[in-house]
């Protein structure tokens, strides 16, 4: 999956002044590449990664997904897009509370269509793969902060994405669980040849990408460092 | 999952439910009474059909039957009824609406005088329970025949001793009814209901029968011009008597089952509300990977529905017995001979009617919070809980 944006900008609007959280951003991502982007707080990481993962609109600019301008996808497709071929990873996981470990992880699947055999399959595949085979039917609430964002991952990869989105995966962990989960995503894009972006402040991150970008007050730019 | 969403938040999911639960419980209750009582004026539609029933100028008059103890008539007059020419047979008949108490509105039982020998003008080919028999003019005691639920009631049979009004009867015969009315009423002579309950040689009613081919109007028609200070009713209009009363009832209770619906309606949506503005991370992550609105959608209004459906099953549970409550209050009946009975009292296809009802409305509550969750800002709910 390629990613290209074009003078990529989104504005938002707070009380009577506007903000440009993402200025005129050029990029392209190829497929199987780790690409990280590094920048403080409201620098505009987050928005950017929602504008490329297909969960929010330029205000100008135009997001093409394997020479398809996103902006002329509807709003249906979008979702097949974010369902079948990204997979997203949240700083604070955003797993579901209700649901157990192994039904976090099946819902994309169930979303996708699978039937109960492969989603049960599939899901206790990807958890294994996350060494969490016997913890599959806790509820998130009783899982380590480390095992939560192993559940996010697995969920991420349910469908098989061509692309996995991780904002600030590393952002809640302490070293040890944040080398594990950098690890795991690094391992992801080798192995599986996905390719992954993640929004982080994380050195050991940026350590592992193939390009790293720079944001600043929403302008994107090339680390060469 | 929606199951488990609710319980997420007991305390507000059990407090909905209970109101829910007490709106249905007030309608199952209120729509159960009234259509107890409806259905009884409306079996009285099959009394004397075909038949003029003679009372007297003023008399309230249910279906049928004179209440309130006015207007009677002299014995005499059903001699007059008779001599008309297109009237085949008259029989007078003394008719006592027994309430327990001076506050009661409903009656805890009735009891019918009739001349030896005319119990069929009333009970038609109503069987007695086995071994019984109907009072004989011959007999030195004083012989009654009662209700199948009265029987029931007070553990009667043929041949049981019963005091009513301070006088001693004898029960020689159960009716072997399911009939509200004919269940709840005891059955004697006329002369000794006028002497039970002071009515010396007077009745309150004449039921009369029209020769072959004479109409029941004109029949009715020609007692009226005969005889003064009477009115003559024909089936028709005893159903016209009653209509206003049944429709009024009717009225007040769809209103007030509206009212409820809506304040449950209100109850719902406010709390389905709440709750989706707490999990707006939880719709923005669905949103995030991919979930169609439709799922969104769908999950609240189950959640929502779900909400109604265990509302009106503990609804229709404690209206029930609050409509046998009711029912044994105003009778004086046992609640257990109620329970024995209870899709009598609240009828399967109400218990349906109200259930599928109040899930409707519940669902139709949660359209609003549907929406709201459905169309929901992705990237302002994910920021929001940064």
């Amino acid at each position: 999956m390629r990613i290209k944006t074009e003078e990529l900008t989104r504005k938002f609007r707070v009380g009577s002044s506007e903000i440009t959280a993402v200025n005129r951003v050029n990029l392209e991502i190829n497929e199987a590449t780790f690409i990280a982007i590094v920048g403080p707080s409201g620098s505009g990481k987050s928005t950017l990664l929602n504008l490329i993962g297909l969960n929010d609109q330029p205000t100008y600019g135009r997001v093409f997904i394997d020479e398809t301008d996103a902006s002329l996808i509807s709003g249906r497709r979008r979702r097949e897009i974010r369902l079948l071929r990204i997979g997203f990873v949240f700083q604070t996981f955003n797993l579901l509370p209700t649901l157990t470990v192994l039904e976090n992880v099946e819902l994309p699947l169930s979303l996708a269509g699978k039937s109960q055999e492969e989603q049960r399959e599939k899901a206790m595949t990807l958890l294994e793969n996350v060494s969490l085979g016997d913890r599959i039917y806790h509820r998130p609430k009783e899982l380590s902060i480390g095992e939560m964002q192993r559940v996010a991952i697995a969920r991420a990869l349910a469908n098989d994405p061509e692309t996995i989105i991780a904002d600030e995966p590393t952002g809640e962990l302490d070293s040890k669980t944040a080398k594990e989960t950098i690890d795991l995503l690094f391992d992801i894009n080798r192995k599986r040849k996905t390719t992954v972006i993640v929004a982080t402040h994380d050195e050991k991150i940026v350590e592992v990408a193939d390009t790293t970008y720079t944001i600043i007050d929403g302008k994107l730019g090339l680390n060469t460092n | 999952m929606c199951l488990r969403n609710l319980f997420r938040r007991r305390t507000r999911t059990f407090l909905c439910i209970l109101a829910i639960a007490l709106a249905t419980m007030s309608i199952v209750a209120i729509g159960a009474t009234t259509s107890r009582y409806i259905c009884i004026i409306k079996e009285m539609h099959i009394y004397f059909r075909g038949k003029v029933v003679v009372v007297s100028k003023g008399a309230i008059v249910i279906e049928a039957f004179p209440i309130g103890g006015f207007g009677s008539l002299p014995q005499s007059m059903a001699e007059k009824v008779q001599k008309i020419d297109e009237v085949e047979n008259a029989v007078p008949m003394l008719f006592i609406y027994n309430i327990g108490g001076t506050l009661e509105a409903f009656p805890k039982n009735f009891t019918i005088g009739i001349p030896y020998g005319n119990w069929q003008v009333l009970v038609g080919p109503t069987p007695l329970k086995l071994g019984g028999h109907w009072p004989s003019a011959g007999s030195s005691e004083n012989e009654v025949v009662v209700g199948s639920s009265l029987a029931d009631q007070h553990n009667l049979t043929a041949g049981t001793k019963i005091t009513v009004n301070g006088y001693n009867l004898k029960v020689t015969g159960v009716l072997d009814t399911s009939s509200a009315f004919l269940s709840r009423s005891i059955i004697t002579s006329l002369d000794l209901v006028q002497e039970m309950y002071g009515y010396h040689m007077l009745i309150n009613m004449i039921v009369a029968e029209p020769m072959k081919g004479v109409e029941g109007e004109e029949l009715a028609n020609k007692i009226e011009a005969e005889i003064e200070n009477i009115e003559a009713l024909t089936e028709e209009e005893r159903i016209d008597l009653a209509q206003p009363l049944i429709s009024d009832i009717e009225t007040w209770v769809l209103g007030i089952r509206t009212l409820l619906f809506i304040l449950s309606m209100i109850f719902v949506t406010t709390v389905a509300m709440m709750n989706i503005s707490e999990r707006r991370r939880d719709f923005a992550t669905l949103d995030a990977i991919g979930a169609p609105k439709s799922f969104v959608f769908k999950m609240v209004i189950t959640e929502t529905g779900l909400m109604g459906l265990l509302g009106s099953i503990a609804g229709i549970l404690l209206g029930s017995v609050a409509a046998i409550l009711v029912a044994s209050l105003y009778t004086g009946i046992p609640i257990s001979l109620f329970f024995l009975s209870i899709f009598d009292i609240t009828p399967p296809l109400l218990m349906l009617e109200i259930l599928v009802s109040t899930v409707t409305v519940s669902c139709i509550a949660g359209v609003i919070p549907s929406i709201a969750a459905a169309r929901m800002n992705i990237t302002e709910a994910l920021r929001a809980e940064y």
